[in-house]
C-alpha cells in the first residue's frame, strides 16, 4: 500500500494519478481518500488493517492547528493523527505532498506500470 | 532564478529567505505586501525596514496588483508574503486574486533572483467558514502553480530548510 499524506489542497490526488498514470476512475477504484474523516469510533488497528487492502490510501494532515475546544473535535483530530501513524507503519511507501511536490518519507517513489501496488483489491 | 519558501508561523521562514537573498550578489529589493493597520504595526514595520536597510535592502510596499509595480532590472527581490498578497487581492475592494500569479511573473521577468515567502496554513483541518475556505483554496492553488514554476522550493521547519525541489548551490 502507498500512503500519501500532506496538507489540505496540496495536490495529493493529482500527484498519485500522475505518478501511477491513473485516470480519476482508476483512482476511485483503487484508492481511498480523506481517511482522516473516518475514525470516529472503533478499533484503529483494525481500520488500518482494512484500509491496507487498498492500493493507495490518502490522508489530509489535520493536526497542525490549535487544539480544538470541542471535545468531539479534539478526539476526532487525535484519532486521525494516530490512524495516519498506523497507516504509515503498514505502508510499503509513504509520500508527503506539499505544494504539489512529493517528498519520499519511506520506501521508493512509485512509477506507472501494469501491476498495482501491493493491496489494490479496493475496499 | 526563482525560489519559493514555505513555512508555518514562526517557523523561521523569513529569516531563512533573507539569509538566502543575502548570499546573492547585486542590489536587494524587499517587496512588502502587508498593509500596516494601527500605530503599533506602523512602528514595527518602520523598525524592520530600517534594520533591512542596514543589510542592503531597499523596501517597496505593494498591497495589490504587482503587475503594475516597476522595479529595477536585475535586482535580487524578496517578496513577503504570498498569504498577505492573496488576502489583499481576495478581500480588498480593489483586489483581484487572478492577478497574483501574473504579478509574480511580471517581477520574475525583471529580477535576477526572486525569492517568494509563502505560508503553510493548510494543516489545521478544513472546518472553516466559506470565505476562509475560499482563501485556503486560492492560496494553495497559487502555491502549487508557483512551486511548479520555481527552481528551488524549500519548506522551513524549526528554522531548518527541508528541500522539496531543486538543489542548493
Amino acid at each position: 500500500m502507498i500512503f500519501v499524506t500532506g496538507p489540505l489542497f496540496a495536490g495529493k490526488e493529482e500527484y498519485i494519478c500522475g505518478a501511477l498514470g491513473w485516470s480519476p476512475e482508476e483512482f476511485r477504484k483503487h484508492a481511498v481518500r480523506d481517511v482522516q474523516e473516518l475514525p470516529l469510533s472503533g478499533d484503529l488497528d483494525e481500520l488500518a488493517d482494512s484500509l491496507c487492502r487498498c492500493a493507495v490510501v490518502v490522508a489530509t494532515e489535520v493536526g497542525g492547528g490549535v487544539v480544538p475546544v470541542d471535545p468531539v473535535e479534539r478526539e476526532r483530530r487525535e484519532r486521525a493523527g494516530r490512524l495516519s501513524c498506523l497507516l504509515a507503519r503498514r505502508a510499503e511507501t509513504v509520500i508527503r505532498v506539499q505544494c504539489g511536490l512529493p517528498q519520499l518519507l519511506k520506501g521508493k517513489f512509485p512509477g506507472p506500470g501494469p501491476e498495482l501496488p501491493q493491496g489494490g483489491e479496493g475496499l | 532564478m526563482f525560489t519559493l519558501v514555505i513555512g508555518g508561523s514562526a517557523s523561521g521562514k523569513s529569516e531563512f529567505a533573507e539569509r538566502h537573498v543575502l548570499s546573492l550578489d547585486g542590489p536587494r529589493l524587499y517587496i512588502a505586501t502587508m498593509e500596516p493597520f494601527g500605530v503599533e504595526a506602523q512602528a514595527r514595520i518602520a523598525r524592520h525596514r530600517a534594520a533591512r536597510r542596514d543589510r542592503g535592502f531597499e523596501t517597496v510596499d505593494s498591497y495589490v496588483n504587482l503587475t503594475d509595480l516597476e522595479i529595477q532590472k536585475g535586482a535580487n527581490a524578496l517578496l513577503e508574503d504570498l498569504g498577505n498578497l492573496t488576502a489583499n487581492e481576495l478581500f480588498r475592494p480593489d483586489g483581484d486574486v487572478g492577478r497574483v500569479v501574473p504579478g509574480i511573473e511580471h517581477l520574475l521577468a525583471r529580477c535576477r533572483h526572486m525569492t517568494v515567502v509563502t505560508n503553510e496554513v493548510f494543516s489545521g483541518g478544513k472546518d472553516y467558514e466559506g470565505e476562509t475556505l475560499r482563501y485556503l483554496r486560492e492560496l494553495a492553488q497559487i502555491n502549487r502553480v508557483l512551486a511548479a514554476r520555481a527552481d528551488l522550493v524549500v519548506e522551513v521547519v524549526c528554522g531548518l530548510p527541508n528541500l522539496l525541489k531543486g538543489e542548493f548551490l
